[in-house]
């Protein structure tokens, strides 16, 4: 239907003059993003890819290098293996503890038996808006080893204190608290979505067959609610793959990189330390985890649609 | 239905309490931050912890404007938002409206690049952005905050989307009475785009308002600096003996977090179709 009327808009043009615009104005429309895209981001690409070739320290010249800062970092770099370990454990406790929370806070604040709903839903939904920033320095505050919130409501309780931004051991789980707070909002939006796409007549049905509340659960709702966990789960990994902001401000990435995160690395290899040629191997690594991901994600949607 | 009464009573009861625990603990530290900005030192580490400050005080706002240039962050993290914001509104419905209701020769194709670039994570081109940042003297500038970012690949895609939703016939119409393909745009589409801008909008404002990573590496003077960049440098470096201005940074967090909490309590609907529209593909 609308294919045909644009096309026999294409045949009533009322004058040459039109015609010509016609023809080109699509390509105007579209032309600021293909300029911006290969000035800012198409280029820098490649450009990335290139240096990562090199040795290339601020304002020294580039020395071809080959392959040597992939090796380096694969094989004579401690610091960059703690940095991809802290980052698979930060993606590990998203996908497996902060996005299952979510999903059982979004059934809680879809539940009909539940008071106060929209009130509710507002509470907890307000972390998604709170800038990373102002949160990471309260939590920072809440962390303080002598005066912090929580370890004053440790000791009244009578337990002992934690050194939450201090202890090698520890600070990796301080990381994740300011990332559960802030995440299970943002993904308990897309599972609360999910939750209302599902049409009441199932549940009616199922009912009515005499399905049990747990059956249910487990027959109707998760099955639904299957391509939005693979989405949720898609983002939650990829999403705390580039994770930079909390670590960066609880801790710089300390103590001794017991929090720091890839990202990080590549931000003080690049632009503290100013070596570029090494920092970028680190973004082409980063690139090649996430372009592999991304299309993991895109043949699981096409299974999942069969 | 086929529950007895009590068990389901119970667990209404204990969903309640549950929810109730978790709102208190979700809470806090905003309610935390907000009460702590209006005491002074010796109060914010007192415990158990007062909601409604005993002795209040607003010494830790005004050392906000006296001891850093916080009202100069405020301006710029307002104006570079509300710049980007614009920007991103205009180019994304122009293109969108462009792949949405056009044909033209390469169409298919362009698409399928402007999509696969979304799959280029934004550190790739961190180093040698920030090398053209520098080459063209854009550091500490708002054009390097605004200008790369002004067409993004994923706003566009939600723009097409939203606009095939849109009747054609208008267009047609449009044509006969001689407006051109701009005007159509700008005068019959743009009204009608209103809920995906909005959307578009929030997204887009938020994001520029709580960005850090790209701000942080391409701000170095103070007085050019954003919020986020801002407050977290009122913390200095870390280091294990000296204490940060604590209240000053709880009135700096409320400052950026408050206002924007307000705006999206206004506009949660967009917020949250936006959001939903982004994550379901179609």
């Amino acid at each position: 239907m609308a294919t045909s009327n644009e096309a026999r808009a294409y045949t009533m043009r009322p004058s040459r003059g039109t015609l010509r615009q016609d023809r080109y104005a699509p390509y105007f429309f579209i032309s600021p993003f293909f300029i911006l895209f290969t000035t800012f981001f198409l280029l820098p690409s490649l450009f990335a890819i290139g240096i990562s070739l090199y040795k290339w320290k601020a304002l020294g010249v580039p020395e071809f290098f080959g392959v040597r800062n992939f090796e380096r970092l694969f094989t004579g770099d401690p610091i960059f293996w703690q940095a991809v370990r802290n980052t698979v454990f930060y993606a590990a406790s998203s996908l497996f503890v902060v996005a299952p929370l979510a999903l059982l806070e979004a059934l809680a604040l879809n539940s009909k038996r539940l008071r106060l709903r929209t009130f509710w839903r507002a509470i907890y939904f307000a972390p998604i808006v709170t800038s990373t920033a102002a949160i990471a320095i309260v939590f920072r505050m809440l962390y303080n080893r002598e005066f912090g919130f929580l370890n004053e409501l440790i000791m009244a309780l009578g337990g002992v204190p934690v050194d939450w931004l201090g202890d090698r051991g520890v600070v990796k789980f301080s990381v994740m608290g300011v990332v559960l707070w802030r995440w299970t909002g943002l993904l308990a939006v897309y599972f609360l979505a999910g939750l209302q796409s599902i049409p009441d007549e199932l549940y009616e049905a199922a009912a009515i067959d005499g399905a049990s509340q747990p059956q249910r659960f487990f027959y109707i709702t998760l099955p639904s609610l299957r391509p939005v966990m693979l989405f949720v789960a898609v983002i939650v990994v990829i999403g705390s793959i580039q994770i930079f902001d909390d670590p960066q401000i609880l801790t710089e990435g300390g103590p001794a990189n017991a929090s720091l995160s890839v990202v990080q690395y590549l931000y003080t290899r690049g632009i503290s330390d100013l070596l570029y040629g090494y920092a970028s191997a680190v973004g082409v690594f980063l690139f090649v985890v996430i372009f592999t991901l991304s299309m993991l994600q895109l043949r699981l949607f096409r299974g999942g649609e069969r | 239905m086929v529950e007895p009464k009590s068990s389901k009573l119970l667990g209404t009861l204990l969903l309640n309490i549950c929810v109730a625990l978790g709102g208190i603990i979700m809470a806090w530290p905003i309610v935390w931050m907000v009460s702590a900005s209006f005491k002074r030192l010796s109060e914010i580490y007192t415990f158990p912890p007062t909601l409604i400050p005993k002795t209040f005080t607003f010494a830790n706002y005004q050392r906000l404007f006296t001891d850093w240039p916080f009202g100069r962050w405020y301006t710029n993290s307002l104006v570079i938002a509300i710049l980007i914001t614009l920007a991103v509104l205009f180019f994304t419905s122009l293109a969108g409206f462009g792949f949405a209701k056009y044909k033209f020769r390469g169409r298919q194709p362009m698409f399928l690049v402007m999509l696969g670039s979304t799959m280029i994570p934004f550190e790739l081109i961190l180093i040698p952005l920030f090398i053209l940042m520098s080459r063209l003297g854009w550091t500490n500038s708002y054009a390097s905050l605004i200008i790369p970012f002004m067409a993004p690949a994923l706003g566009i895609f939600l723009m097409r989307q939203y606009i095939s939703t849109l009747p054609s016939e208008l267009m047609e119409a449009a044509r006969i009475d001689g407006a051109t393909e701009f005007g159509i745009y700008w005068r019959i589409m743009l009204p009608l785009m209103r809920p995906a801008l909005a959307a578009q909008a929030v997204l887009t404002f938020l994001g520029s308002w709580n960005s850090y990573l790209w701000p942080l590496t391409v701000l170095r003077n103070r007085e050019s600096m954003t919020l986020p960049i801002g407050t977290v440098s009122m913390m200095g470096s870390i280091t294990a003996g000296s204490e940060p201005p604590v209240g000053a940074s709880m009135a700096a967090a409320t400052l950026i977090t408050i206002p924007v909490i307000i705006v999206f309590l206004m506009v949660q609907r967009y917020y949250i179709s936006g959001l939903t529209a982004a994550g379901v593909k179609e």
